[in-house]
Formats: structure tokens, C-alpha cells, sequence
């Protein structure tokens, strides 16, 4: 589902995987790290990402101390309400108190994104190099599935099956994973089938190392500062196509709350109570441009051959 | 491929939609049987077996290209026929635009690498890249009204795709200009920016290669020497992506379709899903998959077109 969406797709420069060795020194590891943290923090963009980030996760944690009403609760005295002492951000036409729903909205769509994430992530990393490892039938069969899956309008079926769970956010993020992953499953491929001829893997190989070991020990980790640059980019794709579902009302449903959901109520009455587009509007568009922004310094902060991390 | 997509489709919406839903909120409530009844001769009830009913639906789609209609009777063939054209201005014109809009924003930042004006449009395309659909859309809607408001009348529509009450030629062009504007505005804003960022990055690395410092020794401006020779080889993978581009469009056109209020294939995408049209839902999928296909025919021909490096055999 991932590849349906428009927006970033990762991009990774073929020569880039670390081709430090396994076995290392514990000194030269942590240095390794420190590098990796100094090209970050170097990039000014990254930081304000990472900081913005910061803010909303802390936002979307503790957000729920600063108000007395809970993202339920219904208040009858004041229906479509604007921003006002008692209520921070106003309420919704069904006296829904804004900041707490923004709150809770804002956790649901973290959650669903950082997992939807991760998961694809793992197995695309998994199904791609053992796919690339083991070759012959079982690469061509993976590869037939996950072309099969790249054509099936993804984005039709993730509705179809969302909106029969009833919009039930644990449904949601399976689906989205089950939608999500052969897109990064492919590049992994594309990569791993370079690495399988190298020599380390060669050596472990011929030393009797098992298959699923050579993998899980060799493979992925040369691979790994491309996975958590898809990572960061995956929970963009992943909240972008969050909010597109629960928006047209086949993703998160009500009486649950998510970003996607709050623009749906707030774009009825986008010029009449704009508070309730304006909150959820500007949380989702720092969620997915803070997240970008690490995913670009952090893909320039673990390629080796990047320069525009500065010197070192 | 686009065979199998399609029926797969047809299995999972048969398994997932119930289209007796359509006919329970009925005053006078029905009986079961006379629901069945309604449904059956529309090849929809769930009485019949599902392998029959597809047996059925595909016969009818081989012989005589009929795509079966939705619960309440509507052909999807009429249907698909007259989105088809809706959708199809909406998309082409926002596609051309923001491929166009792209390249030269690429070409013109990658020519002043790390000057304020490359630093200040990469920052904008940075943000609109990442920007949902729901938020882009709903900004240009605020903006419109805003504007709406300043001028006193309304200049641009927010809703629809062309106004009923309108008639004679130029008058109805107009009319239909004034509704096309705002969608088209939204869905360039949200796909410029893609081609934006790889063209910069593909010209930046061809700019520094031999042959365009040739092309400038041989006596070219820099600018002559950036069109003619760096910008062939750079366009190659942008329009590999542009054609790619056309069926994630289509989806990001259910968003605009929605908000804006067009009956096109993204609205009927939809509509489809919440009436449970189980026909309609799998005539979208085909669609879709149609239209991926096409892209990567688009995309084989655009490569063979501007790489000379590619010759087609025979020739």
C-alpha cells in the first residue's frame, strides 16, 4: 500500500551499506555510533525534526493532565464552541472537547503509524533477504507474490476489509502491514542479492553457519542503515494513508478518535468553526514533515559515501 | 495480472460486502425472500452460490462487455463511462502541470545549488511532499473562500464540477474553468513537489559529468549546455516516475474527488464501497489495475524515447 500513496519513497544509493565487519571491536563501535550522531545532529533540518517530534510525542503522552474532559465526553452546554477558557481548542459539533480529542487522536495515529512502521519493516527485511539468501524456487515465488500484491489496488482492499472490521484501530494497522510491506520487501531484495556474494557471507557460509543465521547475523545488519531510513519514511506513508482512510470513512471510525477522523468532522465546517481543521490539521503536517526530516538526516548520517553530512 | 487482480477482487468484495444492507433501511420493511428476490436479478444474492454468481458475472463481462450493476439497479457500465471523463480532466490537467511545474522548478534550483532561492523551494516542496491529501485540499478550500470573500462574489467554486443552471458555449466553458481551477490547484500542489526534489538531485549529479563540461569547452552557454545535454539523460527516471505516478494520482484523486464534491472514478470509489456494490467495487479495482499497467507501458516508452542508449530491436 505503501507504493500507492504519493510521497517519499525511499531512495538509497546502491554503494551504501557499512562494509564494516561483523566482529568489531567494542571501542570502534561506539565511535561508530558517535560518527552517526555527530553527521545527525550536523544537519539543522534533522534536529528540528527530531525536536518537533519530541514535542508531539510529549504532547500526544501528557496532553491528557492539561485538560479536565476526557476525548468522550460530551459537553451539552457548549456544541461547536470556539476556543475558549473552559475549553483550550473549542468543541466539535457534538460537544466533544477539541483538545482532548486531539490528544487521543494524535496517540491512536502514532500508535497505528510507529507499528504499522516496524512491522512492515521487520518482515520486509526478513522476507527480502531470505528471498535474496536462499534463491532459486523460493525467490521466484516471493518475488511472483510480491509483484502480484504491487498491481492489486491496495488501497481498495485496505477500505474493503477496514471498513467491514468496523474501524477497529488494532484491525486497521494489521491490514495496513498486511498491505504495506512488499514495496520495501523488493529494495531489500534488490540489495541483499548484492551482498550474498560477498565474501563474509561466503566465509560463514563454507564455516557451517545455518541459513536463517547467515540471514538474521549477515545479511540484515549490512542492510540496516536502509532499514531505519524506511522506518521513518514507512510511519510518513503510514499516517498519510491512516488519515486518507479515516477520512473518507474506512479507516479509524467513530466513536474512536484519530487524526484522520478530526479532519473529517472539521472539514464540514472548515470556514464556520475552523478550529476544529485547524488542530488536526497542523498536528498531522508536523507529524509527517518532522518524520521526514529525521528520515533525511538520518539517510545522510548513515551513508558513508554522503557528503552532505560534512567531512568525517 | 490485471485478470487475476480483478477476480481476486471480485472474491473478496463478495465475501466482505453484504448488499442485503441496501434494502433493510426499505419502509415497508421486506422479508428476506422478496430481498433475495431483488438482489438475484441483479446477479447480486447471496443465496446463489458465489462460484455460479461469478461464473455469471464473468461470462457477462467476456460476452458482452456488461459490468453488472449495483444493488439498486444502476448499470456500472454508464456509470464507469461518464467518471471516466470527469476524472480524467481533473488528473491529466494536474498531471501535466506539476510534471511541467517540477522539472523547471529541478532544473532552475539545481542550476543555483545552495543560493537562497534552492534553499527557500526545496523547504516549501519538503513541506508540501509530506503534507496529507485531506490537509492540502481543505487549505485550498479555506484559502478559495477567503479570497471568495475579499473579491465579494464567487469567482472560484469549491463544490462540483460545473454548475446546472449555466447554458450557451462560452458561458459553460468558463463555468467549468471556475470549478476546475481549485481540484487542480490541490492535487499539482501535492505532486510537484516529488518531481521537483528528483529532478534537482538527477541534474545536480549530471551537471558535474564530462560531457556536459565538454559541451560547455565546445563553446555552449551554461544554461544551453545544462538543456541540451544534462537535462536528456536526467529526465529519464523523472518520467519513469511520472508514468508510474498515474495510479497513486487516481487514488489521490479519491481524496479531491471527495472534498470537492466531482463525481469521479475516486468518488465512486467510495460511494461503491459504502452502498456495498460489490460490481462497482470490482469494476474500480480493474480500473486501477488497468491503469497501472498503462504506466508501465508510459514508463518503457518514455525510457525508449529519450535514452539513446536504449534502441527498440529491428531498428
Amino acid at each position: 500500500m505503501t507504493a500507492n500513496f504519493p510521497g517519499p519513497v525511499p531512495t538509497v544509493d546502491l554503494g551504501a551499506e557499512p562494509s564494516t565487519a561483523e566482529k568489531r571491536m567494542t571501542r570502534a563501535r561506539l565511535s561508530r555510533r558517535r560518527l552517526y550522531l555527530r553527521r545527525f545532529l550536523r544537519s539543522k533540518g534533522a534536529v528540528a525534526g527530531l525536536v518537533i517530534l519530541g514535542l508531539l510525542v510529549l504532547f500526544a503522552l501528557l496532553g491528557g493532565e492539561f485538560t479536565p474532559y476526557s476525548y468522550s465526553d460530551v459537553d451539552f452546554a457548549g456544541l461547536t464552541a470556539p476556543p475558549s477558557p473552559d475549553h483550550i481548542l473549542g468543541t466539535d459539533s457534538a460537544g466533544n472537547d477539541t483538545f482532548a480529542q486531539a490528544v487521543h487522536g494524535l496517540q491512536r495515529s502514532l500508535v497505528i503509524a510507529v507499528s504499522v512502521s516496524a512491522l512492515t519493516t521487520v518482515i520486509s527485511a526478513f522476507v527480502g533477504a531470505v528471498a535474496a539468501y536462499l534463491g532459486g524456487t523460493t525467490e521466484k515465488v516471493v518475488l511472483g507474490i510480491v509483484h502480484f500484491l504491487l498491481v492489486v489496488p491496495s488501497f481498495l482492499i485496505l477500505a474493503l476489509v477496514s471498513q467491514k472490521a468496523g474501524g477497529d484501530w488494532r484491525v486497521l494497522i494489521v491490514v495496513l502491514t498486511v498491505f504495506g510491506w512488499m514495496y520495501n520487501a523488493r529494495v531489500v531484495w534488490a540489495l541483499a542479492t548484492s551482498l550474498r556474494e560477498r565474501e563474509y557471507v561466503l566465509a560463514a557460509r563454507f564455516m557451517g553457519v545455518g541459513r536463517v543465521r547467515i540471514v538474521l547475523r549477515h545479511l540484515i545488519p549490512n542492510i540496516g542503515s536502509l532499514l531505519v531510513v524506511t522506518f521513518t519514511i514507512g510511519v510518513v506513508a503510514t499516517v498519510q494513508g491512516e488519515t486518507a482512510l479515516s477520512f473518507i470513512g474506512f479507516g479509524v471510525q467513530p466513536p474512536d478518535v484519530s487524526l484522520g477522523t478530526m479532519l473529517n468532522d472539521g472539514a464540514d465546517t472548515v470556514s464556520s468553526a475552523p478550529w476544529l481543521f485547524y488542530v488536526p490539521a497542523v498536528l498531522v503536517t508536523l507529524l509527517t514533515v518532522s518524520m521526514a526530516l529525521i528520515g533525511d538526516g538520518l539517510r545522510d548520517a548513515l551513508d558513508p559515501t554522503s557528503r552532505s553530512g560534512g567531512g568525517a | 495480472m490485471i485478470v487475476v487482480a480483478t477476480n481476486l477482487t471480485y472474491f473478496l468484495a463478495s465475501l466482505f460486502l453484504d448488499p442485503r444492507a441496501n434494502y433493510l433501511q426499505l419502509r415497508p420493511p421486506r422479508s428476506p425472500e422478496e430481498i433475495d428476490r431483488s438482489l438475484a436479478q441483479y446477479n447480486l444474492s447471496p443465496a446463489t452460490p458465489l462460484l455460479d454468481r461469478w461464473w455469471h458475472w464473468i461470462s457477462d463481462i467476456v460476452l458482452h462487455w456488461n459490468w453488472g450493476y449495483s444493488p439498486v439497479g444502476v448499470s456500472v457500465n454508464t456509470q464507469i463511462a461518464f467518471r471516466i471523463g470527469v476524472s480524467a480532466q481533473l488528473v491529466l490537467l494536474s498531471m501535466i502541470l506539476s510534471t511541467v511545474l517540477g522539472i523547471a522548478l529541478g532544473v532552475y534550483t539545481a542550476g543555483r545549488q545552495y543560493r537562497f532561492a534552492d534553499r527557500f523551494h526545496q523547504a516549501l516542496s519538503i513541506i508540501t511532499i509530506n503534507v496529507p491529501t485531506v490537509v492540502a485540499s481543505l487549505v485550498v478550500v479555506l484559502l478559495a473562500i477567503m479570497l471568495n470573500q475579499s473579491l465579494g462574489t464567487t469567482l472560484l467554486f469549491v463544490a462540483g464540477a460545473q454548475s446546472p443552471t449555466v447554458s450557451g458555449f462560452w458561458p459553460l466553458v468558463l463555468d467549468r474553468i471556475r470549478h476546475l481551477v481549485l481540484p487542480t490547484v490541490a492535487l499539482t500542489l501535492i505532486s510537484y513537489a516529488g518531481y521537483h526534489l528528483l529532478q534537482r538531485s538527477l541534474l545536480l549529479d549530471t551537471i558535474n559529468s564530462d560531457y556536459v563540461r565538454t559541451a560547455r569547452a565546445k563553446g555552449l552557454t551554461r544554461k544551453e549546455a545544462i538543456r541540451r545535454h544534462g537535462l536528456r539523460t536526467s529526465l529519464i527516471p523523472v518520467a519513469t516516475s511520472v508514468a508510474f505516478a498515474v495510479p497513486a494520482l487516481f487514488t489521490g484523486a479519491v481524496i479531491t474527488e471527495t472534498i470537492f464534491g466531482w463525481q469521479g472514478m475516486g468518488q465512486y470509489f467510495t460511494s461503491t464501497i459504502s452502498n456495498n456494490d460489490i460490481n462497482g467495487v470490482v469494476a474500480v479495482a480493474a480500473f486501477g489495475a488497468l491503469m497501472t499497467a498503462i504506466g508501465a507501458i508510459l514508463a518503457d516508452i518514455a525510457v525508449v524515447v529519450l535514452d539513446p542508449r536504449v534502441r527498440m530491436a529491428g531498428s
